[in-house]
Formats: C-alpha cells, structure tokens, sequence
C-alpha cells in the first residue's frame, strides 16, 4: 500500500504545503496575508485533493516555517533550515551551500548529505530580505513580478548607500526625482541586496555548489547580482519556494520509517484538519 | 513601567544566593559614607581588586550595575538620558547605562539616586579605571562619567599584555608587559593613598593577594567538576556565580562562596544529577556577554536537552600553578605575573597549531575536556572590542579543528531593543537539530 506525509510550511508570506510518497504527489503554495496564514488547513485540503487522498491517508506530517507552532494537525515542527537543506538536497543533491531569501528574512545554509552543517540569519532587519524589494517596488509603482527582467536592462546599477529600509526608499524618490531610471534604480537595489545577503551567508565559508531558494530566487536580477558579488554561479531549483515543505515532507517520511524500522508507532497529533489558533 | 522577568529556576543553591551578593555589594557602597569609608567607581578584571580591598575602598561596579538594571529590564531610563546627551545607542550599553544613572545624579544634585534597581550605587569619591582590554570605552567611560561628577578625581591605569603573533616568542617580551603593569599598579596605588589619606599596608596587600591565588585555585577546581556526565551546573548558573570572583575577589566571602558551590558540585557528581535529565548535547558558551534580560535563554536550551558545561566568559583565571608564574616578594608584580600569564599561557600552544589562535586554543581545550557537542557564541553589538573578533573565531576554529556547529546568537548585554524571543528561539530550534545531525553523523 503506498503511504503519504506531508510537509507544511507556513512563512512570513506564503503557505506551502508538500505531499510525497516516494516521489512528489503534490504541491501548493498559498495566499499570502496575514488573515489567510491561519488557513493552513485550507491549503493542505487543496494539496489533498490534488493528490486525490484523504486526510486520513497522511501517515506523518511535519510542519516548518516560521508558523509551524502553530499548526494543530502537524504531528511535529521541525525549523526550516533542516527542512530547507532536506528539501534541496532531495532534488539537488550537489549543493553545499544554500542562500534563502524570504519574504521577513534571510539565511544561508551549509549542508552535507542532506543535514545542516552551519547557517546564519538574518531575521534582524529587512534589509537583505524579500521585504526590502517589495517595499522599494512599491515605492517606484513596478509590480514585483516585474523587477528582475527591468533590472537586466539596466546601463549601470544606481548604488543604494542606505541600508535602512525607510532611508533607502527617501533615496529611491530622491534619485527617481533627480533623473535617475528605473532599471538602473531597481538594478541597485538588487545590488544592495545582494551586498547584505554575500556578507552574511561569507560568514560560513562558501562551498559550490550553491543553490538559492525563497522568493528571492524568483527574482532573475537579484539572483545575477548575488552571482556576482559571492562569485560563483547560482543553481536555482525548478520551483524554488516549496524546498521548506518538501523537506519537510521528505523527513516526515524518513522520521515514520525509522520509527516502522524500531517495531514503533510515532505520536500522532490528535488534532483533525483545522485552523490554526494563534493568527487572529 | 519596567517589566520585570519572572525568575529562572537555577540548577544550584550556591547561584541561587547570589542576588543577595550583589545586592550587598551595591547596598555596601551606599553605606560607606556612614562607616567613613570611600567609595571608587570600578570596572572588572582590573587587576585592582586587591588594592581596593587592602584599602578599604568599597568599588562600586559599573557592569554589575548595569547588568542589574538589564536584568530588571530596568535600563532604558538612563540609556535614553545618555542619549539625551548624544551618546550614541552603539556605544558599549554598560557605559552609557551608568553615564545615565549619574546625569541623573547630578541633574538632582543627590548622592543616592532615586528609584535605582537594587538602590543603585553610592556617589563614588574616585574613579578607577582601567584600560588593560584595549577597548575604547575602558578609557573613555571613566572620563565621561567624570563629566557629570566634576569634582570626582581619575585614575585610568592600562595593563596590557602581549599581542600573540606566531612567529614571536613572547617569553622574550612578557617581562617587559609585566614591568609596565606592576607600574601602573604602583601609581594607582598611589592615587588611592592621596585620595583616602592612608597609607596601603603591604602586608594586608600580601594576605590579599595569597587569597585571591587560593580563590582562583578553588574557583577552577569547583568549575572542573563540571566535566561530569550528566553536567551538575550550567552556563546560566555561571553567569551568576562568576559574582564572587569578578567583584569579590580577595574576600573571604569569596572563597568561601566557592567552597560551598564546590561542596555542592561534589554532592550532585556523587548522585549523577544533572541539569538537565536526560542531558542529550553539551555546549560550550565560547564568547560573548550574555543578554542580561535574556537570562532564561539558558532555560531555553535547557528544554531541548542542552547544557553548557563550560563558558569562556567570566571564567577569569587559570589554576596558579598552570601559570607557571616566577617568585616575587612584591604583591604588585604577582598580580602582574599573574594577569599577563593569564592571557599569555595558550599562546605556546596555539603557536603549536598552524593558524591557530590563543583564543580558538582554549575553546578546543574546553571542547576536548567537557565533551562538547556544538559551540554557541554571542554578539553584543554595543560590545565592539570584544566581539568583533567572534566570526573570525568561529571560522579559525572550524578551519584549525573541526567542522563542529557553531551558533552565533545576536543581541546586546543592555539594550532589550535588540533582542526578540521568538527569533532568537528559532535559531536555537535549528542550532540544537544541526548538533544532532551532526551527533548522530559522528556515531
Ligand atoms: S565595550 Fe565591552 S569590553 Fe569595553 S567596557 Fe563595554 S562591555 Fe566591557
């Protein structure tokens, strides 16, 4: 009989969730916002019924991401470096070094066989995050889908020199104001971006190949100006914003199998498929 | 209103009973006044414990103070009237907490400040500053303070060591180091005789010193029963037993505070009783100042089956005899012996170890001896000189050693304004399950 797990991974923006059997069965990423982030039942109901399963058919799953206290029906919560580096490894198994950029934060992870050997975050401030471009995007009307294919046609990347969030949008209008163009504007921001994520994720002494996942890594411009600055070519995975989930679907597997393997049942949540609490 | 932080459950009795400790020594330099004794404004590892004490000057700790006041989270007050004045957030938090307190006390022209955590600390009639730590605050606090208690007379000695270079012998040069900092020593004892009107009895110095050896002495062998598997007493404790040895020494109290806590070690060994039940990873606390407000991190990592055997932090002296330190009659050039020794005693060993560092050196040693499992360093932001060579640390240690899982948490001694629970929680999260992959990849 084939069993199923399920990975969940709720982020500061996006839900994901991850169904696997041996192989990916189906995947959905969530709306965002913060009255949707209690409807993690919601999105697994969607990734159940694209796997055309049951709930009951989950045999084990694991929740990650920021949210992933809060997930009544998850069996356990496990961070999303260890559920990044399963994730990634799982699909790219030649990568040692992992950059994420999400939507509140950063992290770059180093792995070896699929387990974490170091990270580092920056959960600090919101420049080297998503957030820093969204904000920026907003500033100059671009819709965000957009940045990344405007900032390659830049001449010359305008620099950004002010870290702080709020500063570095006074400067955009200012530049914008003085003549500036927005693919050179939107190319430095990339820039200053990818500056704060490199020194960071330099901190773990870098190994190739490395692969970036989050939001971020759907940016094309930034993820050219992150090539350049840590110097070294970038692999970015087919759907990098389901690595979280994937792994941590892929441990929930592992996790449910090594209990079978001992002659053991894992705890299960006892809670059915329903809303979180916290988020109100 | 300051929020207060429900109190954190200690594993030993002998940490339990330090708040009273501190209290005292705050509670002491406000009563000085009435038993005609002086108060000097201090700051840690000196090297003029003993001087003081053989005076009877009481010191008035600006860190300890300032760490009350975090504790309470009580500090944003006079951080804020340091700001008042254009001492930047950036600033070390220890300094700019205290600078506060005493625009304070000048604004109101009193000698005891009101609503003060624990009383505060008493108007002092010196300041005794050291620089030996090569950070810009150790001169510039004392000086800045002096400028809200104009009429307060400064000393700011300097005891410096060598620097390590691999290619030196620093044997060569210690005696240099150790002539210059038995002067300074000389010249503050001079500073105090002028300012207290009494002449320093050797003598006392002499017992004093003997003392401080013995607590030292005692200090390691209690901290060394902490090898034990289960660990009897962690990291979160020791940042509350440190007290005696950082602000006390040369005390009776002290030592004997040691020999209770050493006594107690002893029993929980004999009945493998541990921190933690079942212990699962034991860490070392590398570097770093601790969050003061932030306490119950220790308890955090506690939950998870995590416990520190060791800390680098506040463990501010070495068994006499490791450091192999040459006979002097004079009281001043042994404390000097013993503090350039102190610093200087890894460095053949590190020298042994390409690219390696004095600093890295112990923290292996520790590794080695405690049977660490993973390495947790913290940086204070406001505490540049001291921390900014963390990451450089970290990465020296992974590249001379092993590819062991390092932690680097980041915050402030001080300032709440740089901490968040929830984050900071997360990072332990994935830092406690990359030790036990990195356990289980080690068999
Ligand atoms: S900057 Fe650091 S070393 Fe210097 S006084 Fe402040 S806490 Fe102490």
């Amino acid at each position: 009989m084939k069993r199923y797990f399920a990975g969940v991974d709720i982020g500061s923006t996006m839900t994901k969730v991850v169904i696997f059997s041996d192989r990916i069965e189906a995947t959905i990423i969530g709306p965002t916002g913060p009255e949707h982030r209690k409807l993690a039942n919601k999105v697994m109901e969607e990734a159940l019924n694209l796997a055309q399963i049951r709930f009951e058919n989950l045999s084990y799953i694991i929740a990650t991401g920021y949210g992933r206290i809060n997930v009544p029906f998850a069996d356990r919560q496990i961070t999303e470096i260890t559920c990044h580096a399963k994730g990634l490894h799982s699909l790219l198994p030649t990568v040692k070094t992992i950059v994420d950029i999400g939507g509140q934060d950063s992290k770059g992870i180093k792995i070896k066989d699929g387990k974490v050997v170091s990270f580092v975050m920056n959960d600090k401030c919101a420049a080297g995050t998503g957030r820093f471009i969204e904000i920026m995007a907003d500033s100059i009307g671009v819709p965000l889908e957009d940045m990344g294919i405007i900032s390659l046609t830049a001449e010359k990347a305008a620099p950004i020199s002010s870290t702080c969030t709020v500063f570095a949008e006074h400067e955009i209008i200012n530049k914008l104001a003085s003549g500036e163009t927005i693919p050179n504007l939107i190319a430095g921001i990339h820039e200053s971006v990818a500056t704060r994520v490199s020194a960071m994720v330099k901190k773990l002494t870098i190994e190739q190949d490395v692969a970036v996942t989050g939001g971020g890594a759907k940016n094309i411009g930034l993820v050219k100006a992150l090539e350049k600055k840590l110097g070294c070519s970038i692999i970015v995975p087919p759907e990098p914003l389901i690595t979280g989930a994937l792994g941590a679907s892929v441990l929930a597997k592992e996790i449910f199998e090594k209990y079978e393997r001992e002659g053991q049942m894992p705890v299960r949540s006892s809670c059915g498929l329903q809303e979180a609490k916290i988020f109100s | 209103m300051a929020e207060e932080k429900k109190g954190r459950a200690l594993a030993t009795k002998a940490a339990a009973s330090i708040p009273k400790f501190v209290r005292g020594n705050l509670a002491a330099t406000i009563k000085a006044k009435e038993e005609g004794k002086k108060v000097a404004y201090a700051y840690i590892a000196d090297g003029q414990d003993e001087i003081m004490r053989a005076m009877d000057i009481v010191p008035a700790w600006g860190e300890s103070f300032a760490g009350v006041c975090a504790a309470k989270r009580d500090a944003e007050k006079y951080l804020q009237k340091a700001e008042s004045d254009n001492f930047s957030r950036s600033l070390c938090t220890y300094a700019t907490c205290t600078i506060g307190f005493d625009m304070i006390r000048s604004e109101l022209g009193v000698d005891i400040v009101p609503d003060a955590p624990w009383g505060g600390m008493g108007r002092p009639d010196m300041i005794l500053g050291s620089a030996q730590l090569l950070c810009d605050p150790r001169f510039k606090w004392p000086q800045a303070t002096q400028h809200y208690l104009r009429d307060v007379p400064i000393f700011v000695g300097a005891m410096y060591y060598p620097p390590f270079d691999p290619k030196l012998n620093h044997h060569e040069q210690e005696k240099f180091y150790v002539k210059y900092c038995t002067e300074e020593l000389r010249e503050c004892v001079k500073f105090c005789e002028k300012h207290t009107g009494k002449k320093m009895d050797w003598d006392r110095l002499a017992e004093i010193v003997e003392l401080s050896d013995k607590t030292w002495d005692l200090f390691i062998d209690t901290y060394e029963l902490r090898k034990a598997i289960p660990t009897p007493m962690d990291t979160g404790d020791a940042m509350n037993t440190m007290v005696p040895l950082t602000f006390n020494l040369g005390t009776q109290e002290a030592y004997d505070f040691y020999k209770q806590l050493y006594d107690e070690l002893q029993e929980k060994v004999k009945n493998k009783e541990g921190v933690v039940e079942p212990e699962k990873y034991r860490l070392i606390w590398a570097a770093g100042l601790p969050s003061w407000f932030a306490l119950g991190d220790f308890q955090y990592f506690n939950s998870k089956g995590a416990t520190f055997p060791v800390e680098v932090t506040y463990r501010g002296c070495e068994k006499i005899e490791r450091l192999e330190l040459p006979k002097t009659s004079d009281p001043l050039e042994h404390i000097a012996w013993r503090w350039v020794r102190y610093w200087t005693h890894w460095y053949d060993k590190a020298r042994k170890r390409p690219g390696s560092l004095p600093k890295v050196e112990r923290i292996i040693e520790y590794i080695e001896e405690y049977k660490c499992d993973g390495v947790v360093f913290h940086s204070a932001f406001s505490c540049r000189s001291w921390h900014a060579g963390i990451i450089h640390q970290a990465e020296t240690l992974k590249k001379v050693y092993k590819e062991i899982p390092i932690l680097i948490l980041e915050g402030d001694i001080v300032d709440i304004s740089s901490y968040n629970e929830a984050d900071t929680h997360n990072r332990i999260d994935a830092f406690i399950e990359a030790v036990d992959a990195y356990k289980s990849r080690m068999g």
